[in-house]
């Protein structure tokens, strides 16, 4: 009964569980309002993100790119950056921000895109655009390092950094969400709502579930202001709920401006929630309500209605961003459950130092395993030629497959999940989350029984 | 040209950019080529010949043609009613405007890019 | 010329050319736009890359390869999983894909030993899988990773498998266009004629420019079948890595998609004297001309009107139910490249709907060249179109719905167009009489949705109905019919199944006595 942390030893990847950098970069920048990100390489780099965010949120998302063709990767590609700036300020009068983001090719080919952002200050945004508010923000996400988590947690530093100024002070917390679904910003909100908590919200993106309204257009975007950034410099402390997904720019902006930063815990389950609220009510002095014990309570007596019946000592396997990961592991400890298989899809060193996964390492009773540099095939593998047993898999729509084909029944979490509809609007933080995330772990394993005719009879009475 | 026989041909042209693809490869030789065989044979058969393709590249040929003759009969009956003579003055209108719209008078810079 | 320049495009009026309406009387020698040429940057193109062009349009619908790209892992995650052609194999290129998972060491000291390694792993991974297309990205071509070599040197020490490369880096031309080209050549040059296959018929094709989309492949291989026609390989759609190796052994190239796949044709011709036919395996007259063009090349018609007579006689009667119900519907058919010139006017004769516009992200001035031909007059045409134009577009020309890809088609739900899938189809396969069928379907279902009836509703101004509980898409589309079309006991709507497909994998054709002479023209 151990738990190993181990690395993938297999040269490359099959079926991967995250993409690179630029994503998450583009990812942050579509939170921002009046913000088009601008991504310095090949089309594909944007195009094909922003199909996966079209599939992911079924909503389209402006981004742009400097179209890297061949002679640029002879020959340096920085009047495209500089063209491509001209152009989308020409034509998108409302943008402000504009992030722009590098690839690995324009890395390799080693453009100077801080030069370039220097030179188009002085000239063009002078020359030009005299009197507009305008800040492009440089930022590095070279494919070939980190992946899309590191590539996120590097763009909202940057943004911070690049917005951050110390003023006086404002009676706001900063809240750094992580990669997050809208479903989950409007948890957080109605928890600071009720709390009576005022928050920088980095980043609001309640609005990437956009409606289609009878006039006009409303096009899906981020909400969080070029205000709200530079307050973050004045916030009374700062909450990055995800330790690789935020957690630089709480560092950074505790280090430069000394605003206190808590990095985690994810708040999956209730524990952590519990956790996130007294972090909260030491931050801000302001004590934890009442309907929060109703609503916790309301929580805990949905989750007590299926833990020992259905959902203790189930085997599941997960794999997700990493703070989800490890949040969604620690839920189902607690839910009685066994995650025997815990798949981090990068090579992000800070996990072996990582207190959670040393506790999760420490209390497991049962075989764990969790597999840093992580692909699907860790899991398809395991459960195809090593005998692995699970009774459920926690992951996004890319391992879909390993569902179908192994008959292992399957709960859509993370991202991107584009085959099951407005997952999205979900949350899978705070009470709420906990609550929608058991039932529906309990009402898919309910499916898969009937599906399987394997005990299916004991629903009969509950 | 007068202009009954041009308009005859203009309905022919209409049909074939609306309905064929083998005029349109990418290439002015290829284009040449294509208009050249498919468009005789159209016309030989139009007149009356018969056709007995026997390599490869003439039976490929010979399928268009044949297919563009029955449409072009099915369509346009007052082609059948034509004399030899004015059969040949349409078909000839017929392949001179096909050839301007789609080699030399097409706007496509990529015609002459040498390789495929 | 008849060039037209959109409003939100006059400061970049290098697009004015890019985009043309053909006017009354006007044809392809006065209208035509520019075509694949570099794109503005920060335009918000909908262009992808020459990478995505390769490995995931063309490459990856070969169905049993291990399909690795040495690079990040970007490339690999980013083209998996957002195309829909099936194969008979359980879809394996569908579920798997490999990416040598490059880091920044090996972009400093190179990465051809981790490219080794992970050839070797892939391949020990899936043991039956003996073949393998290794994908160059923007990475391994800047530090300049010699693939070939690598791949000549696995091969020699492990003879069961064989290896593809295809060196067509993101950044090589202006769209994936740019890629449909290298793998073309690439394919050609490095993998055809070196299997020679027994082939055991008299009528020999190559089916080219086809990638099975939603099972497109299968429903025209069941066509061939029934006429007796032997496919040798289809490029690349379900098909299979040897038997493409085998290209020169066919008869003749049926050319579905030329935009992709002309290319291979066009050598398969010069090299090897193959002639090239192309075709159109949408639309029942098209299809029926391109089956009897087929058959006329073999000496088999009576085969091919076999088959169209029976299939017009069952479809006909429901694809015309759709059509009393289409007409005049306005439609912006806005695919990627060769869909423009294949639907613009078998839609319009066959389903009564009028194009409006058409445009592709990635075409070349020969596809508008076939596109603009076939679309009537008053059509505006844009190349490689941007975000802002194509809303513009859209709020001038208020279709009724559009044809385009999935996120452009979030960008018409927004302004209340309805929008079919173009690339990956809604509920395909729309190849074939049958799905031909689905695709008036699929188009009638979209413009006649109660819910998109419901979404032009403002309630804050508007009256709002309270008499009706629901409202059906027939209500809708059938209150403006006359008596006599609505009650026409000949035509009904679609009958087929939800698939259409799978059922054909197991189908049993009739054996053709081969050709007492053997009239065959190889």
């Amino acid at each position: 009964m151990t738990c190993e942390i181990l690395e993938r030893k297999r040269a490359g990847i099959i079926n991967p569980i995250f993409t690179c950098q630029p994503c998450g970069a583009q990812y942050a920048s579509i939170g921002i309002r009046n913000c088009i990100g601008i991504v310095h390489g090949g089309q594909g780099c944007v195009m094909f993100v922003r199909l996966l965010f079209s599939q992911h949120f079924k909503e389209s998302f402006e981004l742009a790119s400097t179209s890297l063709h061949e002679d640029g990767a002879v020959f340096g590609a920085l009047n495209r950056v500089e063209e491509a700036v001209d152009v989308l300020l020409m034509r998108y009068p409302d943008v402000k921000v504009v992030p722009i983001i590098s690839t690995c090719a324009t890395e390799v080919i080693g453009d100077d895109i801080d030069g370039v952002v220097r030179k188009l200050n002085e000239g063009l945004l002078q020359e030009k655009f005299a009197g507009r508010e305008v800040h492009l923000i440089p930022i590095h996400t070279p494919s070939f390092v980190g992946s899309m988590i590191s590539g996120y947690d590097i763009a909202v530093r940057d943004f911070v950094s690049f917005f951050a100024k110390k003023d006086k002070p404002v009676n706001k917390i900063n809240l750094i969400t992580g990669w997050v679904n809208p479903g989950d910003v409007s948890a957080l909100k109605h928890l600071l709502q009720v709390m009576d908590i005022e928050a920088n919200l980095l980043f609001e993106i309640e609005n990437f579930d956009a409606p289609l309204m009878p006039h006009g257009n409303t096009v899906a975007h981020g909400d969080t202001t070029i205000d709200d950034l530079r307050n973050t410099a004045n916030a009374v402390g700062t909450i990055a709920l995800n330790r690789y997904e935020g957690g630089k720019a709480a560092e950074y902006l505790q280090k430069e401006f000394g605003v206190p930063a808590v990095i985690g815990p994810t708040p999956i389950g209730i524990r952590n929630t519990d956790t996130l609220l007294k972090h909260l009510s030491d931050m801000t002095g302001k004590p934890i309500p009442e309907s929060l014990v109703h609503e916790r309570g309301i929580a805990l007596d949905a989750l007590t209605d299926i833990v020992h019946m259905f959902l203790a000592d189930k085997r599941v396997a997960i794999y997700a961003n990493p703070d989800l990961a490890i949040g969604l592991a620690e839920f189902c400890m607690d839910l009685e459950m066994l995650p025997v298989l815990i798949l981090l899809g990068d090579d992000n060193v800070n996990y072996a130092s990582d207190k959670r996964i040393s506790a999760l390492k420490e209390q497991a009773f049962f075989d764990m395993e969790i597999v840093t540099n992580a692909d699907l095939w860790e899991l398809e593998d395991r459960i195809k030629n090593k005998g692995l047993k699970l009774d459920l898999i926690l992951g996004h729509s890319k391992g879909r497959f390993v569902s179908i084909d192994y008959g292992i029944p399957m709960v859509r979490v993370g991202f991107p999940v584009y085959d099951r509809a407005g997952i999205y609007r979900n949350p899978v933080l705070g009470y709420q989350g906990a609550t929608y995330l058991a039932e529906t772990m309990a009402n898919t394993i309910f499916t898969d029984m009937e599906y399987k005719k394997n005990k299916e009879w004991i629903l009969n009475v509950w | 040209m007068n202009d009954e026989i041009k308009s005859n041909a203009e309905e022919l042209v209409n049909y074939i950019m609306k309905k064929c693809l083998w005029q349109f490869h990418s290439r002015t030789w290829d284009r040449k080529r294509q208009n050249e065989h498919i468009l005789d044979m159209t016309a030989r058969m139009i007149y009356g010949e018969e056709i007995k393709p026997t390599t490869p590249e003439e039976k490929c040929y010979w399928a268009d043609a044949m297919c563009l003759m029955e449409a072009f009969n099915n369509h346009f009956g007052w082609l059948q009613k034509m004399d030899r003579a004015k059969k040949e003055a349409v078909m000839t209108a017929l392949k001179d405007r096909i050839d301007f719209l789609t080699v030399t008078g097409s706007l496509n810079l990529e015609l002459t890019d040498t390789h495929y | 010329m008849p060039y037209h320049l959109f409003k939100c495009s006059e400061c970049i009026p290098e697009r004015e050319k890019h985009a043309v309406i053909k006017g009354k009387g006007e044809d392809i020698s006065m209208a035509l736009p520019l075509g694949y040429l570099n794109t503005i940057p920060g335009t918000i193109s909908e262009r992808g890359c020459a990478y995505c062009g390769a490995k995931h349009v063309i490459g990856t619908p070969m169905k049993d390869v291990i399909h690795l790209s040495h690079g990040p892992v970007g490339c690999t995650y980013d083209t998996w999983q957002t195309k829909r052609y099936i194969s008979d194999n359980d879809n394996f290129q569908l579920k798997y894909t490999f990416a040598s998972d490059m880091k920044e060491k090996h972009i400093v000291f190179g990465a051809e030993q981790l490219l080794k390694k992970n050839i070797l792993d892939a391949f020990a991974a899936f043991p039956n899988i003996k073949r393998m297309t290794i994908y160059q990205t923007c990475a391994s071509a800047l530090i300049g990773d010699d693939i070939n070599a690598l791949a000549d040197e696995i091969m020699e020490e492990n003879p069961d498998v064989d290896i593809f490369v295809c060196n067509s880096p993101g950044f090589g031309g202006p769209s994936q266009s740019g890629g449909h080209h290298k793998i073309n050549i690439a394919w050609i040059n490095q993998k055809v004629g070196t299997v020679d296959p027994k082939i055991d018929a008299d009528y020999v094709i190559n089916y080219v420019g086809e990638y099975n989309i939603q099972g497109d492949q299968e429903v025209m291989m069941d066509y061939f079948k029934r006429m007796g026609i032997y496919v040798l390989s289809t490029f690349t759609g379900n098909g299979s890595y040897d038997d493409l190796r085998a290209m020169h052994k066919a008869h003749l190239n049926v050319l579905e998609c030329a935009r992709s796949a002309e290319y291979i044709c066009n050598e398969l011709r010069v090299r090897y004297g193959i002639p090239r036919m192309d075709i159109d395996g949408f639309g029942f007259e098209p299809l029926s001309a391109s089956l009897r063009k087929i058959s006329l090349f073999f000496g088999i018609e009576e085969r091919a009107l076999a088959i169209i007579d029976t299939e017009t006689a069952r479809w006909k009667p429901e694809l015309d139910w759709y059509k009393a119900r289409l007409m005049h519907k306005k439609v912006c058919l806005w695919p990627g490249g060769s869909k423009l010139w294949h639907w613009a006017n078998a839609i319009h004769e066959e389903m009564g709907v009028d194009v409006v516009s058409v445009y592709t992200k990635f075409g070349h001035q020969g596809d508008m060249e076939k596109g603009i031909s076939r679309c009537e007059e008053g059509a505006l045409a844009i190349d490689d179109p941007n975000e802002l134009e194509g809303l513009e577009a859209m709020e001038t020309l208020q279709p009724d719905i559009i044809f385009t890809g999935k996120r452009p088609g979030e960008v018409a739900k927004k302004i209340r167009v309805p929008y079919l899938n173009a690339h990956a189809y809604h509920n395909g396969p729309w190849k074939g009489f049958e799905g031909w069928v689905r695709f008036a379907r699929d188009i009638y279902n979209g413009i006649y949705s109660p819910i998109h009836q419901l979404s032009l509703l403002d309630i804050s101004k508007d009256e709002i109905p309270t008499d009706q509980g629901f409202v059906t898409n027939r209500m809708l589309s059938d209150a403006n019919l006359s008596e006599e079309v609505r009650n026409d006991p000949n035509l009904h709507p679609y009958t087929g199944n939800y698939d259409n497909v799978s059922h054909l994998r197991n189908k049993k054709y009739p054996e053709f006595p081969r050709a007492e002479k053997d009239t065959s023209v190889a």
